[in-house]
């Protein structure tokens, strides 16, 4: 090249100040903040999306979400912030939903039993060897359809199918709120779930209600508890009353730990001592006890030894939590009561005399209150039949129930979710012919001669009038947000739709579709939208239906807020003032505790088992994933030896027993134990199946007494170390997570 | 690319007394994010993926106990601690006050991770899987990480991108006179938490709630603090205290 | 003060060129065995990359651990190879002679083993070059100065690159006598190598100052390289147990430490490996390991700083921190070994006579310095993650995995084959410097001072 050294210097040397001059004037001001030019596609996002509005169906609570869609697909689920439900909040569960979508081990075909396994048939022939079946069925009464509970349209097209084709329905939830229904009933007369003001309310006292994680409404009650906490006026107290510290206990101000099945009686003497104090309102007071007075309750005294002994709470401590909840200047005051105050032999005495609390107080219909729900806007959605299809049968239902030939089995799990005492397995391999409708091959489902596989919720229509509503009328509407992803699946609703015509059961004309050719739910809820047209009232009106249609679909529903229940209390129900019946199945020997069992925050009662998303969401106390874990007190643990990791057995009357690692922490009762439900599959895919144990298997079945409900609360186990040990997966590191120092990562301060 | 023709500070207040620990956040912020599954075995390795976690601290014994919940994610310290180590600004301080890492860039040194005061970075120690069918719900706005890399809350840059796309017309669109207003942007754990523990918004729009909340709580007379201050990392985050009405005057911490 | 053995010329080349000259087979067996432990962790370190740094124990928080530590270890082995040749060289203590090439030679293999372990670490391996070069200066990205990590490649390569000099320079001549004894290709490498070393006056003088320069510009850089290594820690703000301003001279301290224990490890192994107890002498043993009780006792010294000054702030993590490594096992067990190894079991030792000149106690105390150092860089590192902060909801622990023990393990195999290695190639006791009072003296002129240019005994 001929270049000598002296000139390579020199031109290096040109260059390098060269470069530094050039850099220096012209280095733009990002790169001076050191920003890199390099482009992540976070910093190109070009794609259009769709937002759907929907409802979701992982829980029946049925809140409103909008689904963003891409491509079409679905990518995002985030609430729907005009739903009257949730109010544009949401809940883990809920994100889930497209997993279910597009979980790798749905179904997608129908599946007919041979032999052992289960073989892929076409849609045409699993509808021929239905007809089949029912067709040439002598004694229809030998037919049962199997749900979850139903609501809405969907309700009235099942009801309707029962009733055409003969047979019965039942309605399946792992711990059904048949108990609190019936309290509901029996204290204010109300067949629907009430609204809790949580919002309002300004001291809460919850017995056992588990309601900022899974019971009955927890994302509607999470948005009424931050405005608790910090809305615009005082902060409101929240006492709990509860055997196991959940996550709602943790949450609250004070926790009350009681004896399982004991919440009744603390009710029942915060009662008397409101009463023998002269707090709380007289009349109510006269009406509760029949003129009684005090003087009735007496036997709830909180002196008397057997309340200590049912509650396991001090007199003094009674004493102050009846003064506090009658205290004028804690109003609105308000008690609700459910989970495992609920799951007793006693449960319905337990949940009237906690919800009689508020009529004592004056807390009826009331801001910060309980308050009632209005029927649905459209009559045929509020007949018993229909109203009844949402309603869950209660234990003893289970256990009684004749024996059906044909059985029809639509997105619930029993065989893993019912105990074993219900025998409900046998009820599935004793019929003749079980069809399931199901996305996934869960243990009910792998029972069955046919498997059809449903539509999720995303792919199908619905709708849903919630129960318990907002206070006002509300229908929710649920539309397919992305078009099926399998080929082979098909929606519930248009399927026994097309039964209905294949048996010829003129179901049509029932729903009053005669005129429409091969109807489907699509033009089921149309023809119930037309209806709400007409009605034109509420949160969507226009000039022509198509308008109407298109603005319900838009905002996911429609709700009036104009129709209040202003009914209050017909009459005032007297508290039944007997004595309890708290019995407990009792352990074999050992060490004993009582078991109280819980709905997880993330997999719920275990239907949600198969996501993994779920699976992998910590347990807000113990931050425990991926499977099932024995909660101890942290003294007890160490009194018999026991670390964290370390296997026990648990062994419930009957020698059932089941194997899970014991997790100690300081806020267990140190006479009980508690085991979150839902896991132990031995089918339902690939993200459930060997994960932990089934709990529920542990329950004896008994029962309350007056509504048959499972009494799950009411088990007591014996605990015995075994010779294994394992790592738990969980979340939290590895040591007791207590503040270090002085500078705390929670800082805490008093209340103003 | 950002301008700097209209000035944010992004940033969140966390109200812990309404915080309950529900792990909303956690879902929503993994749903977004294409944050890969984490297994049994990950857990277990202690090297689960959660940019937006929970932690829950006890006190006392049993009756007198107490848990609280923290929800803990980037901080985006002004004065980022995991900044400055980085060999290869993989990740650094925008101009809208946040911290963002660029995972191509990343070699997997792990530094920052350590000098990030919250332990709130993760790493990939494994290549994410996804079965085939999940991938269809994966986000197509967000970067899929492969191993090797560091990862965090990015604060949802991917929808801040797209807000100032459709309302200040930013990124190489004709600049409109708008700004950003409360709500046109919110990350996905902003928007789920059901009872409105975390506020997100623009430190320099005064009209903005988190401006509202720190005036309110962080001149020494509220509830407000910053996690492990005395570090001197700035955060853009803003933690209001839990209240405890068995507290004394101020049990933990410095006023 | 000296004991001198009259050796003649031949003898000395003889003794000092048998390692390279004669092939025992206990020697291919050794050099065999390591190879094929060096070639069972490359495969580990290929599965390592292969699967992604899963295998290994690293978690959240524990990010460093292992690999981190055997770094820093070797980078304080590292600091043998100056310490002697340069500092003995330049205050002239004649005793260096037998023990700086060894020394030297340990320093640059053990530079690189020390290198390899940041490159294997790194998450993405493939693309550390642009961690350590100005790869993507096209797009207006650099190496980010600010971070300790980009400061450690610069310190360590030019360590590297000074130590390699100050190894051949003082290889010259030695090499030469190779070149005269060799004939094919051994020959023609060698006399590349020689660059032309015919023995002249001048060629000794220009030596000799090349040597002395060196030495005078690598201390500045052997200073800095243990420094640098520190301030990966010590500019850690958040970790507790790294945050430490002492850190610095602490460390390099610390290796001088390490690296003098290590490299009388060595010479006594080469000296029953190759016969060379005339020229590595009890009094060479005896000389170094008073050096080493000095050493050891300002390490002793900076170590009792260190932790009064973590306790001294008084803050509740630090001292949460302190107590775990003192007071938790398995922590208190490797704290107590740490200190018991690297001081309190050698230092009281080397103040006997018979000790310093026992080959079996010397060997047994040096190597018991380097097991605690091992350690010490160990308990600095894990602990300080493991407990970051008041999290103590994050706070959580570390277990290496078999890939990582066997990749450590590794590293002391492939240092040692490598310097069996190269005593196969290049004589380890410098031939010319046991010669040297052959040659005439004379004194050369650098800048304005004269220096001898031989360093003569008295
Ligand atoms: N999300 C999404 N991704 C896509 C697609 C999509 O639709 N959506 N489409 C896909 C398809 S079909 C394609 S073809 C690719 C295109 O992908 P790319 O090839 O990356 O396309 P561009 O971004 O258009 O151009 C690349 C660069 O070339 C520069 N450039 C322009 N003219 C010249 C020139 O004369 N010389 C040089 N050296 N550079 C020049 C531009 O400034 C730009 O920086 O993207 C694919 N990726
Ligand atoms: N302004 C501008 N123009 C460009 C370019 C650019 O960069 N800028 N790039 C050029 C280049 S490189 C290319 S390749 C072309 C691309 O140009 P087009 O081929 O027009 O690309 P798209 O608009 O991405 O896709 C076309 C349509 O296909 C639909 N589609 C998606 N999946 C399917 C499917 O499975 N089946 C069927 N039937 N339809 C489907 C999409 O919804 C969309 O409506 O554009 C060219 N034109
Ligand atoms: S609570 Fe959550 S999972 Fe249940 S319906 Fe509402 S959003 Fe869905
Ligand atoms: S892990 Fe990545 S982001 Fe973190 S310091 Fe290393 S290169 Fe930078
Ligand atoms: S919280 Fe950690 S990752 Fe986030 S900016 Fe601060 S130091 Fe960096
Ligand atoms: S801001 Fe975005 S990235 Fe950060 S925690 Fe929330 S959802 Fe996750
Ligand atoms: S979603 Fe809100 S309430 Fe729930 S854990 Fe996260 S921050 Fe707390």
């Amino acid at each position: 090249m001929g270049i000598t050294r002296r000139q390579f210097l020199k031109w290096s040397g040109v260059s390098a100040v060269g470069a530094v001059a050039f850099n220096g004037c012209l280095i733009p001001e990002q790169e001076l903040q050191i920003e890199s030019p390099v482009f992540l596609p976070e910093d190109l996002v070009n794609g259009i999306d769709n937002w759907y509005a929907t409802l979701c169906r992982m829980d029946p609570e049925g809140c409103g979400i909008i689904i963003r869609v891409v491509e079409g697909r679905a990518k995002k689920v985030e609430g729907n912030p005009d739903y009257p439900i949730n109010q544009g909040k949401h809940h883990a569960r809920s994100e889930a939903g497209l997993q279910a979508l597009y979980h790798p081990d749905r179904i997608s075909e129908p599946l007919a039993r041979e032999g052992d396994a289960h073989v892929p048939i076409s849609w045409d022939e699993a509808r021929r060897r239905i007809v089949d079946r029912m067709a040439g069925m002598s004694d229809r009464s030998k037919f049962l359809l199997v749900t979850q509970p139903l609501r809405g349209h969907q309700a009235l097209l099942a009801s309707e199918f029962v009733k055409a084709y003969g047979g019965r329905s039942m309605a399946y939830e792992t711990l059904e709120q048949v108990t609190l229904r019936r309290s509901i009933l029996e204290v204010f007369g109300q067949e629907r779930l009430p609204v809790f003001d949580i919002q309002a309310c300004k001291y809460l006292l919850s017995f056992g209600a588990d309601f900022l994680s899974t019971w009955v409404s927890p994302v509607k009650y999470s948005r009424g508890y931050g405005e608790l906490r910090q809305g615009s006026s005082r902060r409101g107290l929240h006492v709990q009353v509860d055997p196991r510290f959940s996550m709602t206990a943790a949450n609250a101000d004070e926790w009350v730990p009681v004896k399982p099945g004991g919440e009744g009686v603390l009710a029942m003497s915060m009662a008397y001592v409101i009463m023998r104090d002269g707090l709380g309102d007289q009349a109510a007071a006269d009406a509760l006890t029949g003129g009684g007075g005090h003087e009735a309750l007496s036997a709830f005294s909180p002196d008397s030894q057997q309340v200590r002994d049912a509650t396991g709470v001090e007199a003094g401590r009674i004493k102050e939590l009846a003064h506090a909840f009658a205290d004028p200047r804690n109003r609105p005051v308000m008690a609700i009561g459910g989970g495992s105050a609920g799951a007793h032999t006693s449960g319905l005495f337990n949940l009237r005399a906690i919800y009689s609390l508020n009529v004592l107080v004056g807390s009826v219909n009331t801001p910060g209150g309980i308050q009632f729900n209005p029927p649905p806007p459209l009559p045929e959605l509020s007949t018993t039949d229909v109203m009844a299809m949402g309603v869950p049968a209660s234990y003893r239902e289970w256990k009684e129930m004749d024996r059906p030939q044909v059985l029809m089995i639509r997105g619930v799990n029993p065989v893993h979710g019912l105990p074993a005492d219900a025998n409900f397995r046998a009820a599935v391999e004793g019929a003749e012919f079980v069809v399931a409708f199901s996305s996934f091959m869960d243990e009910t489902t792998a029972m069955a001669d046919l498997v059809l596989p449903e539509h999720t919720y995303l792919e199908d229509w619905g709708d849903d009038v919630p129960d318990p509503g907002p206070g006002y009328q509300v229908i929710g509407f649920q539309q397919p947000v992305v078009s099926p992803f399998h080929a082979g699946t098909r929606g519930f609703a248009d399927e026994l739709m097309a039964l209905g015509r294949a048996l010829g059961l003129d179901l049509d004309s029932r729903l009053g579709l005669a005129n429409v050719t091969d109807p489907t739910m699509e033009d089921l809820l149309k023809s119930g939208a037309e209806k709400l047209w007409e009605v034109d009232r509420g949160s969507v009106r226009a000039s022509s239906f198509d308008g109407f249609w298109n603005g319900v679909l838009q905002r996911g529903g429609w709700w009036d807020t104009g129709t209040v229940d202003n009914s209050g209390i017909r009459n005032i129900s007297p508290l039944d003032t007997a004595w309890p019946d708290i019995s407990i199945s009792d352990a074999p020997g050992g060490r004993a505790f009582n078991l109280v069992p819980f709905v997880s925050n993330s997999i719920g009662d275990g239907h949600l088992a198969h996501l993994p998303w779920l699976q992998a969401t910590p347990d807000p106390i113990t931050t425990i994933v991926w499977h099932t874990w024995v909660e101890m007190n942290t003294r007890t643990a160490e009194e018999m030896g026991l670390s964290k990791g370390d296997m026990v057995v648990v062994t419930a009357e009957g020698n059932r027993t089941v194997e899970a690692p014991v997790y100690p922490h300081p806020a267990v009762p140190p006479d009980t134990v508690s085991m979150p439900i839902g896991q132990g599959h031995t089918a339902f895919g690939q993200y459930a199946e060997g994960v932990g144990v089934n709990t529920l298997s542990l329950l004896a079945g008994l029962t309350d007494s007056s509504t048959g409900a499972l009494a799950w609360a009411a088990t007591r186990v014996r605990v015995v170390k075994s010779n294994l040990s394992i790592d738990i997966p969980r979340f939290e590191g590895n040591q007791f997570a207590e503040e270090a120092d002085e500078q705390a990562i929670i800082k805490i301060t008093k209340p103003e | 690319m950002t301008t700097n023709r209209i000035s944010h500070k992004w940033g969140m207040v966390v109200d812990v007394d309404r915080c309950t620990g529900c792990q909303s956040c956690v879902v929503a912020c993994q749903a977004e994010n294409n944050i890969p599954i984490n297994t049994e075995d990950v857990f277990r390795q202690r090297r689960a993926i959660q940019w937006i976690h929970v932690e829950r601290y006890w006190e006392g014994e049993f009756p007198d106990v107490r848990a609280r919940f923290i929800p803990v994610f980037c901080q985006h310290c002004e004065n980022a601690p995991c900044e400055p180590v980085c060999p290869v600004y993989a990740t650094y301080h925008n101009n809208q006050g946040m911290n963002v890492q660029v995972y191509n860039r990343c070699v997997g040194t792990r530094y920052c991770a350590n000098n990030c005061t919250y332990n709130v970075r993760f790493f990939n120690y494994w290549e994410p899987v996804w079965p085939e069918s999940l991938r269809n719900q994966l986000n197509p706005d967000v970067s899929m990480r492969s191993r090797g890399i560091m990862e965090k809350c990015s604060f949802n840059v991917q929808r801040l991108q797209k807000a100032q796309r459709v309302v200040e017309g930013q990124q190489g669109e004709r600049l409109t006179d708008e700004k950003l207003k409360e709500g046109n942007y919110l990350p996905a754990c902003v928007q789920a938490c059901p009872t409105n523990a975390l506020v997100f918004g623009d430190f320099l729009d005064p009209d903005s709630q988190v401006s509202h909340l720190k005036e309110e709580h962080l001149d020494g007379h509220g509830r407000g603090y910053k996690m492990l201050e005395h570090v001197g990392t700035e955060p853009n985050v803003i933690y209001l205290k839990k209240v405890d009405i068995h507290a004394k005057e101020v049990v933990k911490g410095h006023a | 003060m000296q004991e001198r053995v009259k050796l003649t010329d031949a003898q000395i080349n003889k003794d000092l060129l048998r390692s390279m000259e004669e092939n025992p087979l206990w020697y291919w067996l050794l050099v065999g065995a390591l190879g094929l432990a060096v070639l069972v962790a490359f495969a580990a370190v290929a599965y390592m990359f292969n699967r992604g740094l899963g295998v290994t124990g690293l978690n959240r928080p524990v990010m460093w651990g292992f690999f981190i530590t055997n770094f820093v270890f070797w980078i304080g082995i590292s600091h043998a190879g100056v310490m002697l040749s340069a500092i003995l060289r330049l205050v002239q203590a004649e005793w260096r002679r037998p023990a700086t090439r060894a020394a030297e030679v340990l320093t640059v293999f053990s530079l690189m083993t020390a290198m390899t372990m940041p490159l294997i670490h790194a998450g993405r391996p493939w693309r550390v070059m642009y961690w350590v070069f100005p790869l993507d200066w096209a797009r207006g990205v650099y190496p980010n100065v600010r971070s300790a990590l980009v400061w450690d490649p610069s310190a360590v390569f030019t360590y590297l690159t000074s130590s390699i000099l100050f190894v051949f320079i003082a290889l010259i001549p030695d090499i030469a006598v190779a070149r005269d004894r060799t004939t094919g290709w051994k020959h023609v490498l060698y006399s590349v190598l020689a660059l032309g070393w015919r023995g002249s006056v001048r060629q000794w003088k220009l030596q000799l100052i090349a040597g002395i320069l060196l030495s005078a510009v690598i201390l500045p850089i052997f200073v800095s390289v243990h420094s640098i290594v520190s301030w990966d820690f010590a500019a850690a703000v958040s970790v507790e147990g790294w945050h430490s301003t002492v850190f610095a001279p602490y460390f390099v301290i610390g290796a001088v430490h390490s690296g003098v224990s290590a490299v009388v490890t060595v010479m006594i192994i080469l000296r029953s490996m190759f016969k060379w107890q005339d020229y590595i002498r009890l009094e060479h043993l005896d000389a170094l390991a008073k050096l080493l009780i000095v050493v050891a006792t300002t390490w002793f010294f900076f170590f009792v700083l260190e932790f009064l000054f973590g306790l001294y702030s008084l803050e509740g993590p630090e001292i949460r921190l302190r107590e775990m490594q003192v007071f938790e096992m398995p922590w208190a067990a490797f704290f107590v070994a740490f200190l018991v190894c690297s001081y309190f079991i050698p230092v009281p030792m080397w103040l006997f006579r018979s000790v310093r000149r026992s080959i079996p106690l010397m060997i047994f105390t040096t190597v018991l310095v380097n097991v605690g150092m091992w350690l010490e860089r160990f308990i600095i590192i894990v602990p300080g993650l493991a407990r970051k902060q008041g999290l103590t909801f994050t706070w959580g622990g570390y277990t290496p995995s078999a890939v990582e023990i066997i990749i450590v393990f590794a590293t002391f195999c492939m240092v040692s084959m490598l310097v069996l290695l190269f005593a196969k190639v290049f004589p380890l006791i410098p031939i010319g410097d046991a010669k040297e009072g052959v040659v005439l003296e004379d004194e050369i002129k650098i800048g304005k001072v004269k220096v001898p240019a031989i360093m003569r005994e008295d």
